[in-house]
């Protein structure tokens, strides 16, 4: 007698009840759903979203900047209008005190 | 979108991988745990987890290789549980009742209970390589274990197995 043979003949597979893949096959149709897909589709999906937040985030500071400019040369001409102003003012008083 | 229980082709073909190896995955939940009940229980959910890696899979031979690990591990996982509760050791376990010196039924039946009774990872191996018949490589890839400890354990449990035997049928040479 040799153990070995013996366990391989102890441990040969068993069947499991003749139902047992019916009873499988309910579990999984009533299993809750999960997300669909190969894991490289979630993982690419992923990557993808995070391209169009990046994107949308240059973007975004992109036209920050714009507008910061705008607002500048805005404050600028309008400093340049006022100092236009105050200027004249100066040179109305010089004129009447010259003549 | 949400993937919904197999139809049609898909429920066919996963039903043919749960008759292809259920006896394997049963087995291997029998030989661990000796308890019908559990062991269906605990197939049963390694078929449920397959359905749900199944399209990670990429052939018949990876499906087979993911059902031996996740099988071995869900086992281990209930005889940690079960070990929180005393439980008797192979070494002071009872002697088994004395048998016929040649391979038959009842010597199967004791090898079986001894098997059982084995620390979890010995038992692990042991069904693997006479359940499976894997080699002591492919046990430690299921097991994630290394190899060196494979063969030491293998040899350490075959030992043990036969001192117990020959206790029980000391004349027959094993």
């Amino acid at each position: 007698m040799n153990l070995e043979d013996e366990l391989r003949a102890a441990l040969r597979c068993k069947e499991p009840p003749p139902d047992f893949a019916a009873r499988v096959m309910a579990r999984v149709a009533a299993a809750p759903a999960r997300p669909a897909g190969r894991a490289w589709v979630r993982w690419t999906a992923a990557l993808a979203a995070s391209v169009v937040l990046a994107a949308g985030a240059l973007e975004y500071r992109h036209y920050e900047g714009e507008r910061a400019k705008e607002q500048v040369l805005l404050a600028v001409r309008i400093a340049a209008t006022k100092l236009n102003k105050a200027h004249r003012k100066i040179q109305m008083l010089n004129h009447r005190s010259n003549s | 979108m949400p993937e919904r229980a197999p139809s049609g082709a898909g429920e066919l073909e996963f039903a043919g991988l749960v008759r292809q190896h259920q006896a394997m995955v049963y087995s291997m939940a029998w030989h661990f745990l000796r308890d019908r009940a559990v062991a269906e229980e605990l197939a049963q959910e390694v078929f449920l987890s397959l359905h749900q890696h199944l399209a990670e899979l990429e052939s018949a031979a990876h499906v087979q290789n993911w059902l031996r690990r996740v099988a071995s591990q869900r086992a281990l996982d209930v005889v940690r549980r079960r070990q929180r509760r005393p439980m008797v050791s192979l070494e002071d376990a009872p002697e088994p009742v004395a048998i016929a010196p040649t391979g038959d039924p009842m010597l199967g039946g004791v090898l079986r209970k001894l098997v059982a009774a084995l620390p979890e990872k010995a038992r692990a191996i042991v069904i693997l390589r006479y359940q499976e018949d894997l080699d002591p490589t492919e046990i430690a890839a299921v097991l994630q274990i290394p190899v060196g400890t494979v063969k030491s354990q293998l040899q350490r449990t075959l030992a043990l197995l036969r001192e117990k035997l020959m206790r029980t049928v000391g004349e027959v040479r094993l």
